[in-house]
């Protein structure tokens, strides 16, 4: 084991806590879509490979591999079969991680949730062996983001989710699209993300849809977003760019703020369903075991 | 009347108070601070926003609520400046007729609001007025123990108002008769208003009028008034209960001519309230301090006689001395808590007897009564035709001229008494003429005749007279007049019928009547000396009252004195031809001072006092009895305006409550 200092210590301890990493073990990531690995892994591939567990049977083709050969059925029947066995492969986990300033709200904030999710998702992974990626929607940052594969590679996932900060405010689509275009493999993709983009989401999630990944949105909001505890008459700023929009407090206005997130939401959760996207919302109140142990696992990412 | 009055405030003020409402919605906007709150995405506010802001006007007004409530709350305020209201109560009828009671008692200061009856029957007046509509007309009298048509019937509500304030309070009696025969003068035009006037004429078609009457109700009977198309209503003014009050309803001197220098001066108090009361009174003789009662005791409804011994001033009398009586504790009536009286040194009548055989008259004469009454003098009737007696009358040297069965050819500038013979004027005539006169009839009631007893007297020869219009029978006989008194020209005339001594063609005399053997003929000769030798103008309880016109002489005839009032003013009156003087303006109550003009001293005073036991008494009566007709006072009064300002302010601050909560809450919007 890699000596590790105390304050990653703390912050391990802080993004995974060790009750959470017992139930994580058991756990593995699930694809809906068998996709091709690049390397042998630990889940069964599509190809036809060399693992003990046997697939099938096809006729002998000259230049086929004589180690191969079912000796027994040639014996019996006289004809030369070939035996197939499964190939396990690896799975490429992107996990794409919302830095814009609007997550570091809430408390904890969004960000932080966000890593947390994301350690747990990722640990997950590196347990099954599969090829764990996480990266900040960044463009500056996000090439540098390494890709991690092993359970030994658990503490580096975790120093580089520690160092992860808000910084850049992007649009979505434009980080998107720089993800996809240095990223060519397929896999499973979470994206984290609170969704506040004036210029709209949509055009993010059809960049990953294009590349025919397995999306997982995961919508995170702080309370203050969801139940707004505000009085008066208030200029609220925007942390982003500084917009601003003058509002007088009144209880119609807090339901109508409530009906309008609730109609954004839906907007979302029919959009991502319309394109095989698995949307879920929650808040940061939520805890990360719950939301892995429970409502992932409903959602089908994990097992 | 309008809906809204603008002129509780001047017009700069109103234009101070326009500008309020843009300046609230100017401060609402520059004051409106909104705190600034960072917030992750003001995404999701925005959309929220523009939703609400679709059916856009009204949202924005909605947000702006506290902004128009503070402007409502401002022009509810404004609007109750402009102070609303309306006619609470249409009065009935399109002519009203006034009256106002402005005597001495509606100076009683026991109105709710402190303030003199007058004031408060004003204020009524007045609040009626504004009641009135454009097209009703009025008319304003007040009266005392006069009337006085204020304004003749006028729409202009205005002018009414301006003549209501002029009334002033006086400090006279209250007879509200003269005041209904002026206001009923329209109202039923065919009678006159003119009272001495006996002709009844159909003026023109009577017109219905509402006659409302403000007084205490403390007025003279009226013992013949028809309304008829006067409708009468009676506010009584003042409390409802009667308020304590101690007046001084007398105040006189004992007559000195007949105690001999003892000089006492007689007061009587009455309580007027129902409790008894204690009052300090002081006497003051000439300003200073005289003599003082503390503590004097008047039970309720009742009255009670003070006497103060002025003894000590009986050798001083020879100068004119003012004598005041004053209650120290004060109440709300103040005009009787004070009387005066004067002491004039006595003066002498110059009195001319002319007659031939004086005896009787000059036994009845010579007695120490009249000597101290007047200088009397004897004459024969060849003295009428003497120069001396021309000048001397002339000069008006004389006050009374007794002529026993002569006559002048002139009348004399002073007052007269035939005896036996007619004055040389057509106005009088005998009659008739009986032998045996006997006397059924004396009026008592008149000076001349009081306390003379005449049945008992027997007469012959009688001629019976009839004076001019105006003349008083003092004594008849079965056949007429045997003793006639008529005014002339500010004098008066007596004649007697019956001479005391008959004499007959040749000469001799004889005895006609045995009246001067019986008590009552020197009686009767003292009260002729008093009556017509002009004392009874000098003696001490000589008292007019306010406004009455006073008619004096002066101790000398002066062509001309000043009359300084109580209240300081001095007038110059002329004497008239008969030597006296004429004062009008004898509004106040207090003492007179009569000087020769342009000298210091004083030649006599006059005391002018109320002393007027129905202006004393301020139980407010609660109906009127107005010839036939019984009025029901009418206590409970509408407002004349209905005003809706407090409710208007009331709704601002409710407006403004209204405001504070969501102010706070924010939750109501």
């Amino acid at each position: 084991m890699p000596e590790n200092p105390l304050p990653l210590k703390s912050a391990a301890n802080d993004l995974l806590p060790p009750s959470l990493l017992a139930k994580l073990d058991r756990m593995e990531l699930v694809s809906r879509k068998i996709f091709r690995g690049r390397m042998k892994g630990e889940r069964r591939s599509v190809r036809k490979g060399q693992s003990v567990e046997f697939a099938d049977f096809r006729n002998y083709v000259p230049g086929d591999d004589l180690r191969f050969v079912d000796w027994n059925l040639y014996a019996r029947l006289d004809k030369l079969f070939l035996k197939l066995f499964l190939e396990e492969e690896d799975l490429h986990f992107y996990t794409l991680i919302d830095v814009s300033e609007s997550m570091n709200f809430g408390t904890p904030s969004k960000l932080q949730y966000a890593k947390q999710l994301a350690a747990a998702l990722g640990y997950i992974g590196l347990c099954r062996s599969d090829r764990i990626k996480i990266e900040p929607l960044d463009p500056v940052v996000a090439p540098s983001a390494p890709v991690l594969r092993g359970r030994g590679q658990v503490w580096q996932m975790l120093e580089y989710l520690n160092q992860l900060k808000s910084s850049a405010n992007v649009p979505l689509a434009d980080c998107v699209k720089n993800f996809c275009s240095r990223n060519t493999g397929k896999g499973v993709l979470v994206l984290i993300t609170d969704l506040m983009d004036k210029s709209g989401y949509e055009t993010a999630l059809k960049y990953l849809v294009a590349r025919n990944l397995d999306i997982y949105v995961i919508h995170v909001l702080s309370q203050e977003e969801i139940d707004p505890d505000i009085q008066g008459d208030l200029k609220l700023v925007d942390c982003e760019d500084s917009d601003i929009a003058e509002i007088s407090v009144s209880q119609r206005l807090l339901d109508r703020y409530r009906r309008t997130l609730a109609t954004y939401i839906e907007q979302a959760r029919d959009f991502c369903s319309r394109r095989g996207i698995v949307y879920t919302m929650t808040s940061t109140e939520r805890s990360v075991d719950r939301l892995v142990s429970r409502y992932l696992r409903q959602r089908g990412l994990v097992r | 009347m309008n809906f809204l009055d603008f002129s509780t405030i001047p017009w700069y003020q109103w234009l101070i108070l326009a500008v309020v409402p843009p300046l609230i919605f100017l401060l609402y906007f520059l004051k409106l601070r909104r705190s600034p709150l960072q917030v992750p995405s003001t995404f999701l506010w925005t959309r929220t926003i523009e939703d609400m802001h679709v059916n856009s006007l009204w949202q924005r007004l909605r947000n702006n609520l506290l902004l128009l409530l503070q402007l409502l709350a401002v022009l509810l305020l404004l609007l109750s400046c402009l102070r609303p209201g309306c006619r609470s109560e249409e009065l009935a009828g399109d002519r009203f007729v006034f009256v106002v009671d402005q005597s001495a008692s509606m100076s009683a200061k026991d109105t709710p609001s402190k303030g003199s009856r007058l004031d408060e029957a004003k204020r009524l007046v007045k609040e009626t007025i504004d009641r009135m509509s454009g097209s009703d007309a009025a008319m304003l009298i007040s009266f005392s123990d006069r009337a006085i048509v204020q304004q003749s019937y006028t729409t202009n509500r205005s002018l009414l108002k301006r003549k209501v304030d002029q009334i002033q309070q006086t400090e006279r009696s209250s007879d509200i008769s003269e005041a209904l025969t002026a206001a009923s003068g329209l109202a039923n035009p065919g009678r006159t208003s003119d009272r001495e006037s006996q002709i009844d004429m159909q003026v023109a078609e009577g017109r219905d009028a509402v006659l409302q009457i403000y007084s205490d109700g403390g007025v003279k009977e009226v013992p013949r008034f028809s309304f008829g198309k006067l409708t009468a209503q009676y506010f009584p003014i003042g409390s409802f209960e009667v308020p304590p009050n101690v007046g001084i309803t007398a105040f006189s001197l004992n007559n000195q001519l007949e105690s001999d220098g003892q000089i006492e001066a007689f007061t009587r108090l009455q309580n007027s309230g129902m409790e008894d009361a204690e009052v300090d009174l002081s006497l003051f003789v000439d300003d200073e301090l005289f003599d003082a009662r503390a503590g004097v005791k008047v039970a309720g409804l009742s009255s009670t006689s003070i006497s103060f011994d002025l003894s000590g001033f009986a050798g001083r009398v020879d100068q004119a001395i003012p004598i005041r009586v004053q209650i120290d504790s004060a109440d709300v009536y103040a005009f009787d808590n004070v009387a005066h009286c004067v002491l004039n040194p006595p003066r002498l009548s110059n009195v001319l007897i002319v007659s031939e055989d004086q005896k009787y008259l000059e036994l009845a004469a010579r007695t120490d009564r009249v000597k101290k009454l007047a200088n009397v003098q004897f004459e024969s009737p060849d003295f009428l035709k003497n120069p001396d007696y021309e000048k001397q009358t002339t000069l008006g040297f004389f006050d009374l001229i007794v002529f026993d069965q002569c006559a002048p050819e002139k009348m004399p500038p002073c007052n007269a008494v035939f005896w036996g013979s007619l004055p040389m004027d057509e106005r009088w005539s005998k009659t008739g003429q009986s032998s045996v006169t006997p006397i059924v009839d004396v009026n008592n009631a008149h000076p001349l005749m009081q306390a003379v007893q005449m049945t008992t007297v027997n007469v012959l020869a009688s001629d019976m007279i009839e004076g001019p219009t105006g003349s008083v029978s003092l004594v008849d006989s079965i056949e007429g007049s045997v003793m006639t008194l008529a005014p002339r020209s500010g004098f008066l005339d007596l004649v007697i019928g019956f001479p005391l001594i008959q004499y007959d063609e040749s000469g001799d005399a004889s005895v006609n009547t045995d009246w001067p053997r019986k008590l009552g003929f020197p009686i009767f000769m003292q009260n002729l000396f008093v009556t017509l030798g002009g004392q009874s103008q000098f003696g001490q309880s000589f008292n007019r009252k306010p406004g009455q016109l006073m008619n004096f002489r002066s101790r000398l005839p002066y062509p001309k004195v000043s009359v300084t009032t109580p209240t300081g003013k001095t007038e110059t009156v002329s004497a008239r031809a008969d030597n006296s003087f004429v004062f009008v303006d004898t509004e106040a109550s207090g003492v007179y001072e009569i000087r020769p003009q342009g000298e210091q001293e004083i030649d006599q005073l006059v005391a002018v006092n109320l002393l007027d036991r129905r202006e004393s008494d301020l139980a407010v009566a609660e109906k009127m009895e107005l010839g036939y007709v019984e009025i029901e006072g009418t206590r409970a009064r509408v407002p004349a305006r209905r005003e809706y300002w407090p409710w208007l302010v009331c709704l601002a601050i409710v407006v403004l409550m209204i405001e504070w909560l969501i102010y706070n809450r924010r939750v109501l919007i």
